[in-house]
């Protein structure tokens, strides 16, 4: 049968791919890194640098002869008509291999045996292995394929071997490089100093005064640093929420005729790097701000400290999350049919009680959305409460001093980062109970005929005076930061100098051609390349899980969407340090690499790639991949040759985000970057930490620009899916 | 462009296949806790002087302690320079770093030796400064304030809201403060003097110098930190006034240690011994480093604090930076300083 | 291109007691056996939610049979996905690939099975010639019209010279004109290749004309097989009468049955009918309107007394509601000329060929 010679071809692949890497590919991680090539001189005799074979042909490291065995087994069966035999022993190779892989992965490590009993039973081992390279990674993902062909031959999903193999694969890497780290922090969590389990130290961690406690209520003092997160949240959730809707209504009902314009400006703070507002912030209203000071002068007060904690967390997190909860909601105000409003204004309401009762309640939902989406930003913030915070201390910076200051404690940053994680999850669970899949969107993709009605006055003017007032200060803000990186020190001396842009960024010519001797190229190009790298990579993940959740169905299908959800709601000082605690040592050893990077950027933005594309896969009309499929296409060429091309928007959108968080993210890569592998914003928070605000900003204002630059390129290089032309136009030359 | 580099010379590689034995370049990989241009400076210049490549991460010397313990399994690092002793002294009690006796020691300091002593040779000192505190003068003039001239001074109630200094609890400068304090004044009327200091101060800050920046800044009045941190605010241009209190201070010794079982051991001992040179240490006054260095003939800056004009006190390393002591401190300040309202 | 050059490789198609359940609760097809001949056209007819679509799509293995088997050709596909069946599908909606060109949207499935470039593009071309659309190729779907899109998708499907050629509901986006032209089409390349050829539709004037056989389904089963004419003619129950063409379903009594002729006494008249099998007793009797003559008191006035509730025009006839001892009744006319008018007292006749006994029961 047709399908059997698939799978049969398939295990050759991967078979292929397995041999490579026993045979041929360097077995252990290597020191230099992952895209270095140093390991070819010394190649293959080695042992650091050896494959799998030579290592045992050398007698070395002989416990990975086994490993063999399920590498060739399917040669028993392959081309084998008998479809149960063929699977079962396929089944058998698949999950034997990754047992084996990952138990002697972890059994031994770098001192011989992991675990003391080990060492009684097989006696010491007098030998050592570091982490995973390419060779083992290869055999890994040949097994794990065993596996899922062998499912696939069983009939599962039609025996669709692309499909289970799809499947199989988000699966494992989700719980790779979500659910294993997590676990690896909740049980350093309970673990005391000494590493002995022990729930009474997590019971008296968890239940610190200094995480709950509530002097605050009666006391001139602060609060525990849960209810201060939770606070801060809550209201930043629902500022951001009323501001989003605001400009929604300006944007699309008021017939202002620049709402373009105030769409770009409300991008912009997606594409700032962190710190920068909080900078521009202090410089504005800081005891010494320019703004402070005016008002202090004219109005003859003495000029306070008033904007650090709560009040400049709050500011700075409006400016900053606005705009999502306004990207929420603009999708949910358009939405909204006009021929329900209009249905009402025939039905003699005006346009206040319309307003009132119809499109309101319609948007409802997409209301408690951007709340929650403000409430998650908000927990997960790391940069402006670090500058801005204050004696306000909240969970996200106080994870971070507990793992970097001088208390310097992993059992209480797990215990924090465990805290803060159950605040999103349970705003993420919310989120998905209370609201599940329930939209009132009303959209038919039928021409609706009509356009909307304007907002009633009373609701128009209060919008246009916010509106205004948000805009100017975020050209203020934008303003000084431009400024800012053009002068010789804030404050002080005002003197204009391209100094800042010269240390950062200056370009030199040396015996060996261009030479870039600024102090930013380093972590500048480092960037880049990682954003570049990590954001194909999380629209591929991305689109292949969506694809798998529009288009097909399968047992447990609602929990594999959780799991590949779950990362949004996971903050990234968590990210950060369960990582470390995770890839820290063999069999999955990544810290100090830019893997680690790429990998957390790829599982942070994740969700976004499959938002993204669910949106655009669920408007692909379901007949079209069936048509492919009835004329004989595979699911992966249906996927490639259809379902790809035509998700060209929601491609472009998962890589522009991927690469600018990538670009901007702060708070996991704090705890991840490394000597090689150092990001432009863990550079930037080291200039301000050493009060250097020019470089600092010059640096921030670069990036800004590089992104527009970025994102300009993606739009070019994705370009537009064509499916209308011009008639004028003719083709010359077809496919 | 370093990857694209790396590829040619990969390609270059195979072609010239098994016979061209090129010699792999020599590494270190070095972690540094000073700021960002002194580790870039003593990067850059091992480089120059010995064509190991360097690897460099900065980070505080907190942040490098918890990943050397991160790391203890499989370290990654191989030499850790700078940062004040205090975690270098915690790494060397938690067996985290090797005991090496430098040909160089000859040429420095006492203090410099007598620290690395008291951690079994574990640590060495390269440089140190004294604690005390700065001031904005503008602000201080523009609020009528007198000028502070003791640690006494900072309890008065004109001061109410401008004092900053960082929380104990995440930095070794604030930590080493509260240890002086405890040490100059007794451990009772050391804490009297916390609480009554806990009154003027507007906030705690994490980083250990950020204070005197806010001040430097016009975002704070007075700051209380090293003194070379101080004065290179004053160097920059900024209205601040270096002040050694009148009662006598604490000082730290930044240190340098090697990190056990590292990849490159035998790189991270020639780091180690030309990190002691004076010529290198003399370097520091290029990057506007206040410190006294640890070799008894490197310059130092006229605007640097003169130890020996300062008051120091007899600090006790060994007790002070002890992990117990050390947490105890830090529980009773935080169960009796910090939960007290303003 | 010679049609001939396309071959038939026509099989046929054969479900044994297959059964399609959603979840535990609904099933769309429920045990149903149905062959489909080589080279026949058949049509799955019935209202929505009959299960037509799920028969269609088990065929094409687009959906997996719960229960049962599915043959093509002899073959057992029940298991075999959509990609590995040799079934080609042309879409309701088209399915036109919108981001390819005519041509590269015909020759997809010739790509997809492995052949070479040039041949693919020949072939293409050939299976455009074929429905008429010979010079369309570097056009995109959305520069053509919704007719030359449907023949498109019929290339696509018919390049392939599948086993056997799905159609859903394929004319349901055309406008009635080009409904009757494009089906003829359809029935002309069937039979002239020889095709198997399932066709879903619900719209049963366009079974009737395109069929070799109907497949009536109701409620996931199969309510009755067989040529358009049997159909009409002899529904095997109310629900087939009725659904095909329009019908009144009249009481009646059977007084006597003689061989295979009943005599059948409705209201005060008495017509000689086929038996099917029935017995004397009550019955039900299928009347199609146009087997209903009205005439007015001044003709000879033999029949069932009726009044003229409503009269409407429609063109080619005139359509009228009328009341009688047996309950209202729907009939039409071809005397367009001489309406009746509203409120009018007439007397009813029923044809002598043309009403239909239905089985009890049903």
């Amino acid at each position: 049968m047709l399908s059997a010679s698939r799978a049969s071809r398939a295990v050759w692949l991967w078979m292929i791919v397995g041999l490579v890497g026993y045979f041929i590919m360097p077995w252990y991680i290597l020191e230099d890194g992952f895209f270095s090539f140093e390991w070819l001189d010394g190649y293959p005799f080695d042992t650091d640098y050896a494959p799998a074979a030579f290592l045992i042909a050398q007698g070395e490291k002989l416990w990975l002869a086994p490993l063999v065995l399920p590498l060739l087994l399917p040669l028993v069966v392959i081309g084998n008509k008998d479809r149960q035999r063929f699977s079962t022993l396929l089944i058998i190779a698949g999950s034997a291999g990754l047992f084996y892989l990952f138990a002697q992965g972890f059994a031994i490590g770098i001192r011989g045996f992991n675990a003391e009993w080990l060492g009684v039973l097989f006696g010491e081992l007098g030998d050592r292995q570091f982490g995973f390279g390419y060779g083992a990674v290869l055999l890994c993902v040949a097994f794990l394929f065993y596996l899922t062909t062998g499912v696939a031959a069983r009939g599962y999903i039609n025996g669709d071997v692309f499909v289970v193999g799809a499947i199989g694969f988000i699966i494992s890497i989700v719980a790779i490089f979500i659910f294993f780290p997590i676990a690896q922090m909740l049980s350093s969590a309970l673990r005391d100093n000494d590493g002995v389990y022990s729930l009474a130290v997590f019971v008296a961690k968890f239940s610190e005064n200094k995480i709950w406690g509530l002097a605050c209520l009666s006391e001139n003092r602060g609060c525990g640093v849960a209810w201060n997160s939770l606070f801060l949240a809550v209201i930043v959730g629902a500022a951001t929420t009323v501001l989003g809707l605001v400009f929604a209504l300006v944007a699309t009902r008021s017939g202002f005729r620049y709402s373009n314009w105030l769409r770009a400006l409300t991008v912009l703070p997606i594409i700032t790097p962190p710190f920068v507002i909080g900078l521009a912030i202090i410089l504005l209203f800081g005891l010494s701000g320019t703004i402070t000071q005016w008002v202090a002068g004219v109005l003859d007060l003495q000029p306070s400290r008033w904007v650090y904690g709560l009040p400049g967390i709050l500011i700075a997190q409006m400016l900053s999350f606005t705009p999502i909860a306004f990207l929420v909601l603009i999708g949910v105000v358009e939405g909204v049919s006009p021929s329900m409003e209009e249905a009402s204004q025939t039905l003699r309401a005006s346009r206040w009680h319309t307003f009132k009762t119809v499109t309101f309640p319609l948007i409802r939902p997409g209301l408690a959305n951007a709340f929650l989406l403000g409430f998650i930003e908000s927990m997960a913030d790391f940069g402006n409460p670090l500058v801005l915070g204050g004696n306000y201390d909240v969970l996200s910076t106080e994870i971070f001093f507990a793992i970097v200051g001088a208390q310097n404690d992993q059992g209480r940053a797990a215990v924090l980062a465990i805290i803060l994680l159950l605040f999103t999850l349970t705003a993420f669970y919310a989120q998905r109970r209370w609201l599940g899949r329930k939209s009132y969107i009303t959209k038919t993709g039928k021409g609706d005929g009509g356009s909307h009605s304007l907002m009633p006055r009373r609701v128009m003017w209060p919008c246009y005076i916010i509106a205004s007032i948000w805009v100017i200060f975020t050209v203020t803000v934008y303003g000084m930061i431009i400024y800012g990186g053009f002068v010789e020190t804030w404050g002080l001396n005002h003197t204009l100098t391209f100094k800042h842009y010269i240390t950062a960024f200056a370009v030199g010519v040396n015996d060996f051609g261009l030479h870039f001797k600024g102090s930013a190229w380093d972590s500048f190009w480092t960037t880049l390349k990682i954003a570049a790298t990590a954001a194909p990579l999380t629209a591929i993940v991305g689109l292949i899980t969506a694809y798998l959740l529009v288009r097909q169905n399968f047992a447990g299908k609602q929990w594999f969407e959780f799991g590949t959800m779950l990362s949004f709601a996971i903050p990234g000082t968590v990210v950060g340090v369960s990582y470390i605690l995770a890839f820290n040592v063999p069999p999955l050893e990544l810290t100090g690499t830019g893997i680690i990077l790429i990998i957390s950027f790829v599982f942070r933005n994740m969700p976004v790639g499959v938002r993204a594309g669910i949106a655009s896969m669920s408007q692909l009309d379901k007949s079209l991949d069936e048509a492919s499929l009835t004329l004989g296409a595979s699911t992966w060429r249906t996927f490639r040759k259809v379902i790809l091309p035509l998700m060209r928007p929601a491609i472009l959108a998962a890589l522009v985000f991927s690469f600018v968080r990538a670009m901007t993210a702060i708070s996991a890569v704090i705890f991840l970057v490394s000597a090689e592998y150092n990001m432009a914003t863990s550079y930037i928070i080291g200039r301000v930490e050493n009060n250097d605000y020019g470089i600092a900003i010059a640096y921030s204002t670069t990036l800004i620009f590089v992104m527009l630059s970025a994102i300009l390129l993606f739009q070019l290089l994705v370009g537009k899916t064509q499916t209308t032309r011009p008639l004028t136009q003719s083709r010359t030359n077809v496919g | 462009m370093k990857l694209r580099c790396r590829i040619a010379g990969a390609v270059t590689l195979a072609l010239m296949g098994s016979a061209g034995h090129t010699i792999a370049a020599e590494k270190l990989t070095y972690y540094c806790s000073a700021q960002e241009d002194w580790c870039q400076l003593m990067a850059t210049g091992f480089e120059e002087a010995t064509g190991i490549k360097v690897n460099m991460t900065r980070k505080s010397s907190g942040e490098t302690l918890a990943q050397i313990k991160a790391e203890a399994s499989n370290p990654k690092g191989d030499v850790w320079w700078g940062g004040t002793g205090d975690p270098h002294m915690q790494a060397a009690e938690e067996g985290l770093t090797e005991a090496y006796e430098s040909p160089m020691r000859a040429e420095l300091h006492d203090w410099s030796i007598g620290q690395s002593e008291s951690a079994g040779n574990k640590t060495i000192g390269i440089y140190s400064g004294a604690l005390g505190y700065g001031y904005n003068e503008e602000i201080l003039k523009a609020n009528n304030l007198p000028e502070p001239a003791c640690w006494k001074d900072l309890l008065k109630p004109e001061y109410k809201g401008h004092v900053q200094m960082a929380n104990p609890n995440s930095s070794g400068t604030a930590y080493t403060t509260l240890a002086t304090i405890v040490q100059l004044f007794g451990e009772d009327e050391g804490f009297e003097f916390m609480k009554g200091l806990h009154k003027n101060i507007n906030q705690y800050t994490k980083s250990g110098s950020a204070p005197i920046k806010a001040a430097a800044r016009g975002e704070n009045t007075i700051g209380i930190v090293f003194m070379h941190d101080a004065v290179k605010q004053a160097v920059s241009g900024f209205p601040i006034k270096v002040v050694a209190p009148c009662e006598g201070t604490g000082y730290e010794i930044g240190s340098m240690s090697l990190i056990k079982d590292s990849r490159n051991p035998e790189n991270a001992q020639k780091f180690y011994d030309w990190a002691l040179q004076a010529d290198v240490q003399s370097r520091s006054l290029e990057v506007k480093a206040f410190q006294v260095m640890s070799n008894k003939t490197a310059e130092s800056s006229p605007q640097a604090p003169d130890l020996a004009s300062i008051k120091l006190i007899d600090y006790d390393f060994t007790k002070y930076g002890s992990s117990a002591e050390r947490k105890r401190l830090l529980k009773k300040w935080d169960d009796e300083v910090s939960t007290l309202p303003r | 291109m010679s049609q001939s050059e396309l071959k038939s490789r026509a099989a046929s198609v054969e479900f044994r007691d297959v059964t399609k359940k959603y979840g535990t609760e609904v099933t769309a097809v429920d045990s149903v056996s149905l062959q489909v001949a080589a080279g026949e056209l058949v049509t799955l007819l019935g209202p929505s939610g009959c299960g037509k679509t799920t028969t269609l799509r088990m065929i094409a293995g687009l959906e997996m049979a719960t229960q049962g088997q599915i043959l093509i050709g002899g073959a057992d596909v029940s298991r075999l996905p959509a990609t590995d069946r040799d079934v080609s599908m042309v879409f309701q909606s088209y399915a036109l690939f919108p981001h390819m060109s005519v041509l590269e949207n015909v020759s997809y499935g010739l790509r997809a099975s492995g052949q070479k470039k040039k041949q693919c593009i020949e072939r293409a071309e050939h299976g455009l010639d074929l429905v008429g659309l010979a010079g369309y190729g570097a056009r995109l779907p959305s520069e053509l019209s919704g007719g030359q899109q449907q023949r498109v998708a019929v290339a696509r499907a018919l390049v392939l010279e599948p086993q056997v050629l799905l159609f859903d509901e394929p004319l349901s986006n055309l406008d009635a004109k080009l409904r009757r032209q494009v089906r003829e089409d359809i029935r002309d390349i069937q039979q002239n290749l020889a095709l198997t050829v399932v066709y879903v539709t619900h719209d049963q004037e366009e079974a009737l004309a395109v069929s070799d056989r109907i497949i009536v389904m109701n409620n996931a089963t199969i309510a009755q097989i067989g040529t358009p004419r049997e159909l009409y003619e002899q529904p095997a129950d109310r629900f087939v009468a009725d659904f095909i063409g329009e019908a009144n379903i009249i009481d009646a009594q059977i007084t006597a049955v003689d061989k295979d002729r009943a005599t059948v006494i409705v209201g005060n008249t008495s017509l000689q009918l086929d038996a099917r099998g029935l017995t004397p007793g009550a019955a039900k009797l299928a009347v199609r309107p146009n087997r209903i003559f009205i005439q007015t008191p001044g003709d000879d006035a033999a029949g069932l007394a009726a009044v003229v509730e409503k009269a409407t025009y429609v063109g080619d006839r005139m359509e009228y509601k009328i009341k009688t001892e047996l309950g209202e009744l729907f009939c039409t006319s071809e005397a367009t000329d001489q309406a009746i008018d509203t409120g009018k007292h007439v007397t009813v006749q029923f044809d002598a060929v043309g009403p239909v006994l239905l089985p009890r029961g049903s």
